[in-house]
């Protein structure tokens, strides 16, 4: 069929009009940005933190407490000589491709820092973005060893990693004398991290003894497998480093099935709602966790703040997204500029900033020199602080 | 009835007038404008976002154009693509990272093993009914999905970090996301061209016929078998060599990345775009991976948005929005043949 | 070992459950419904929305709620099977089985995140749990809420086979098994037996459904993906169309996953049930007891 000299023209006028617009916004011709540094108009801050799928209240509680902290600073008079911080939150789902697009997004949308990050498999893979675009990235939860092992300069996480919380599940282990042990993971990424860092601490320490460091298929409603290999291996405690969602699960199952061992389960199974999956069998079971605001001593007031802003609670992370905001606005303002190199030589230099973790100090592996990680028990139906272990 | 059908004329369409879009679209020259357009885009917009979900928005196109082959060309429907997708995208992903090259030149080992794992999965459900071979193919692609998750040679959960980009000639990266784009762009066109032209050879009518009625095909001497075998194997290549894409665009691979829903997304594009018609696929891949970017706000929704789009579409147009118009001449009305393109397909 | 059998038999009964709406479903349309695990998921989810409504149940009456509940669900998810094939499968009888194989996976995405957009993505705990006393039997350590929900199970399949051989409709269902156009035209009202085959065979996957949710006590809007395709295996291995055969596929799924991840560590538990499934497929594809195969399978 033939186009037709009519059809021709009109995509001539088409192409014509794309051709003209090539100059604008970014395109092509319009040499491209250099950097998203900026002289005046509001600060942005980037945040890629799950926003749907089944790590979306989580994200939601982080959104709330950086917003809490970005909405205080600019009472108090914003950055840089007045200029405001503005939020600029996307959706990474805990899935890679969908974090990178987002990642994208909000460097082209001319952000400076990045203070998000939950899921260390999504937040992998936009470490190469940032850093391409010589942004800083103040990471307030995803915490598996592999985000520390790339060794990026304007990384910086300030939630515990891994190996910290490793490390103090084997501290607990040994001070509440757990002779044997069962390492139980859900086969991802930051569940995998934590059981195999902690058995190589508990190997290389000696005085604990790994029975058992099994993995679980997540999604699923039935898990006698896994407690048939507990039951029959029969340890003094186990150690689950999955969600909730099954952390639940195994832990409902391992009493029906009248495991009389102590349980404990990593930070990524805090949540209200395991207590309520696991029923009865929820009391008493620990987890290696940093500070929440409802176990901080001190934050009632932070918390009534929230609560006002927010009408609902604040939950996991809220304080170290909150923390992220304030240590970006810092690092800002003693660089003096939003220039990523900038920045980052500013956090690199933080020494003694407080935050709900501590005073902070970066390592050398920009990590937090204390992990903060605490033990917690759940008693009458709720998390509370068990031993502070200091 | 002895109508004289002159079957050397070019088909002609015996209808109502069709509209001057509809004529546009059908051209030729429809597919040289797209990929004009294509080529133009980051003339307008070259934000890292735009070009991110353009590159993105274009491997999609080059899977869906490969599960066009084995789902809209064949008939087989496969729920388990993304396997092949896997498999592609982990070789690559594997083999330049622990050697160091740079991907094209793991393509050699991509395309034998993707060919092999065509061969597998094809082998034992191919002689398996439609219904079976669905969940089959459904099962290897999470066979697939959960032996990468637990091996620590496909790295794990974690997945595989840091691979290397495509290739790097002089000061020339491929890795910069406007050269990614535009290579990308220019490959993904190559296939969907072959992919079409495979549509219009021997073999791809061999395979229309099969789609059809598989017993008559059989007794006209097609070796049914071996044909629908090898649109596995074509489906494959092209699905193995839009993982290496994949592997390049996002430096990273892991399990998450290749869940069914994936799969899912790709049939969804086939089959709302039109089976058989590789411009419908092209236009059904744009519109489901733009769309979710374009409509952020929609969330998860957006799923069950694709999955009553698509109960819709089977029930009242069950041919795709835009079907595939046959290629044999069309008998007047009143003839023994249906008289509608694409009419063939139902029984 | 004897717990190991235990478990098996008890996972192998809800996969039991739901594999004869499966089989019935195919036998009498050839249609493999795609959607079927998910209306297990319907059924936990309606179970959970009526328990709530219900309010603060004292735990002595916990049983006889959740019986009533389970009636109540199975009637609802019954008729949700019956309003699916109205609307998406009825108008494809005629079509070929690519289109409403597609239409399956449509519904079945439907189904997933419209439950999703009304609960939320998160998992929901099941307000009423069955708590009971437990029994040591030959090494292995028995629950009674796994004892009732297997008699619960045993019941519904006995019930349902003694529907298939004995009633009028039962027979109408075998026949247009065997040969749609002869029951046509032997007057049986195919259309009016095929709903009723959907209603059956939801309902029976909506009581799976709440018997989880009350058992486990978590659901989720994706619960009923992978339960889906393990009970189209059980209904394979057990041979597809045969109601005895779904219930002896259920067990033997049970059993043999029972024991692959004991052996391979619970991370390779899916791969071993499709692995299983595309064994039976290939070397036995009608099944243990196997129906008279007339097409190429």
């Amino acid at each position: 069929m033939k186009f037709g000299t009519r059809n021709t023209i009109l995509l001539g006028i088409a192409s014509a009009m794309v051709f003209s617009t090539a100059g604008c916004s970014g395109g092509l011709l319009s040499g491209g940005s250099s950097g998203t540094a900026t002289t005046s108009g509001t600060v942005k801050l980037g945040m890629v933190v799950p926003l749907s799928g089944s790590s979306a209240p989580t994200g939601a509680y982080m959104k709330n407490g950086a917003q809490l902290a970005v909405d205080e600073i600019n009472k108090a008079g914003g950055v840089l000589g007045g200029r405001k911080l503005e939020l600029l939150v996307e959706d990474e789902a805990c899935d890679a491709q969908q974090a990178v697009a987002s990642a994208n997004k909000v460097v082209s949308e001319g952000a400076v820092v990045s203070v998000g990050g939950y899921c260390s498999g999504a937040t992998l893979p936009t470490l190469p973005i940032f850093q391409k675009a010589n942004i800083p990235m103040i990471i307030p939860a995803a915490n598996s060893q592999e985000l520390v092992a790339q060794g990026l300069a304007n990384v910086f996480m300030i939630n515990g990693t891994g190996k910290q919380q490793s490390t103090t599940a084997l501290a607990f282990m040994k001070k509440s004398s757990y002779p044997t042990v069962a390492l139980v993971d859900d086969n991802t990424s930051y569940s995998k991290d934590i059981t195999t860092e902690t058995q190589s601490q508990i190997q290389k320490d000696g005085s604990v003894k790994v029975l058992l460091n099994t993995s679980v298929t997540a999604g699923e409603s039935d898990y006698s497998a896994v407690v048939r290999a507990i039951m029959s291996k029969n340890p003094a405690l186990v150690y689950w480093t999955g969600y909730y969602q099954e952390g639940g699960l195994i832990i409902n199952q391992l009493k029906k099935a009248g495991f009389t061992g102590a349980i404990m389960v990593a930070d990524g199974s805090v949540d209200p709602s395991l207590v309520k999956i696991a029923g009865q069998g929820a009391e008493g079971v620990f987890a290696t966790m940093t500070q929440t605001p409802d176990t901080l001593k001190g934050a009632q007031k932070w918390i009534a703040n929230y609560k006002a802003a927010f009408k609902s609670d604040p939950g996991p992370y809220s304080t170290q997204s909150y923390d992220a905001v304030r240590l970006a606005a810092k690092a800002i303002g003693d660089a003096g500029s939003t220039k990523g190199a900038d920045i980052i030589k500013a956090l690199s230099a933080i020494n003694g900033f407080s935050m709900f973790s501590g005073p902070l100090k970066f390592t050398t592996e920009h990590t937090l020199s204390s992990g903060g990680f605490v033990i917690l028990v759940v008693k009458g139906g709720k998390f509370t602080l068990d031993n502070a272990l200091s | 009835m002895s109508e004289n059908v002159d079957t050397t004329q070019a088909p002609r369409k015996i209808g109502p007038p069709i509209s001057r879009v509809s004529r546009l679209l059908e051209s030729k020259q429809l597919g040289w404008v797209a990929l004009a357009g294509a080529l133009l885009a980051p003339f307008v917009t070259a934000t890292p976002y735009a070009l991110n979900v353009m590159t993105t928005a274009a491997i999609f196109v080059m899977l869906a154009s490969g599960l066009n082959i084995v789902v809209g060309y064949c008939g087989l429907l496969d729920l388990g693509y993304v396997a092949f997708m896997a498999v592609g995208a982990y070789t690559a992903g594997i083999l330049s990272k622990s050697f160091q090259l740079p991907l094209i030149f793991t393509i050699p080992a991509v395309l034998v093993l993707t060919v092999l794992a065509g061969l597998i999965i094809g082998g034992p459900t191919l002689r398996l009914r439609s219904d079976y071979l669905a969940i089959v193919t459904l099962g290897f692609g999470e066979i697939t999905r959960i032996t990468a998750n637990n091996l620590t040679v496909t790295g794990g959960p974690s997945g595989i970090f840091g691979i290397p980009g495509l290739l790097k000639i002089g000061s020339v990266d491929v890795e910069d996301p406007a050269v990614l784009y535009y290579v990308t762009v220019l490959v993904v066109a190559v296939f969907v061209l072959a992919s079409a032209r495979l549509g219009k050879s021997r073999l791809g009518r061999a395979w229309r016929f099969v789609r059809e009625d598989e017993d008559a095909a059989e007794a006209m001497g097609i070796h049914t078998y071996k044909v629908k075998l090898l649109a596995y194997i074509f489906g494959a290549i092209w699905g193995g060599l839009g993982g290496v894409l994949f592997a390049a665009h996002l430096s990273a691979v892991s399990p998450q990345s290749f869940i069914f829903l994936q799969s899912a997304l790709v049939l969804m594009a086939v089959v709302l775009g039109g089976m058989g018609n590789m411009r419908g696929v092209v236009i059904g891949a744009l519109v489901i991976s733009l769309v979710p970017e374009l409509l952020r706000d929609l969330g998860a929704h957006r799923y069950l948005f694709f999955g009553l789009l698509l109960v819709v579409v089977m029930v009242f147009r069950p041919q795709g929005l835009w079907p595939s118009r046959g290629y044999e001449p069309e008998r007047p009305a009143g003839g023994t043949g249906d008289g509608e393109p694409g009419g063939g397909q139902s029984r | 070992m004897t717990q190991l059998i235990w478990d098996g038999l008890f996972v192998g009964s809800f996969y039991a459950l739901i594999a004869l709406g499966y089989s019935m479903v195919y036998g009498i349309i050839k249609l493999l419904n795609f959607a079927h695990g998910d209306i297990y998921m319907l059924g936990a989810f309606i179970g959970f929305a009526l328990l709530t409504s219900l309010g603060g149940i004292p735990g002595s009456l916990s049983l006889v709620a959740l019986l009533g509940v389970l009636l109540v669900s199975m009637l609802l998810t019954g008729s949700a099977g019956v309003l699916i094939e109205r609307l998406a499968y009825r108008p494809l009888r005629g079509a070929p089985r690519l289109a409403a194989l597609i239409t399956a996976v449509g519904v079945s995405f439907s189904l997933e995140y419209g439950v999703s957009a009304i609960a939320g993505p998160n998992p929901r705990a099941f307000p009423v749990r069955l708590e009971g006393g437990v029994f040591q039997v030959l090494g292995a350590r028995i629950s009674l809420p796994q004892i009732i929900l297997m008699l619960i199970a045993a019941g519904l399949m006995i019930a349902l086979n003694t529907y298939i051989q004995r009633t009028s409709t039962g027979r109408a269902m075998r026949s247009i098994a065997l040969d749609t156009n002869a029951s046509l035209l032997m007057g049986i009202n195919v259309n009016a037996v095929i709903t009723r085959t959907f209603f059956i065979g939801s309902a029976l996957a909506g009581a799976a459904g709440v018997m989880a949710g009350a058992y486990y006590g978590q659901i989720d809007f994706l619960m009923g993906f992978i339960i889906g395709l393990k009970a189209f295996t059980a209904a394979v291995i057990g041979g597809i169309g045969n109601i005895k055969g779904a219930m002896l596929g259920g067990l033997v799924l049970g059993f043999v996953e029972a024991f692959g991840t004991q052996w391979f560590g619970g991370q390779w538990r899916d791969v071993f049930a499709f692995a299983v499934l595309i064994l039976f497929l290939t070397l036995r594809p009608t099944g243990i007891l196997g129906e008279r195969v007339t097409e190429r399978m």
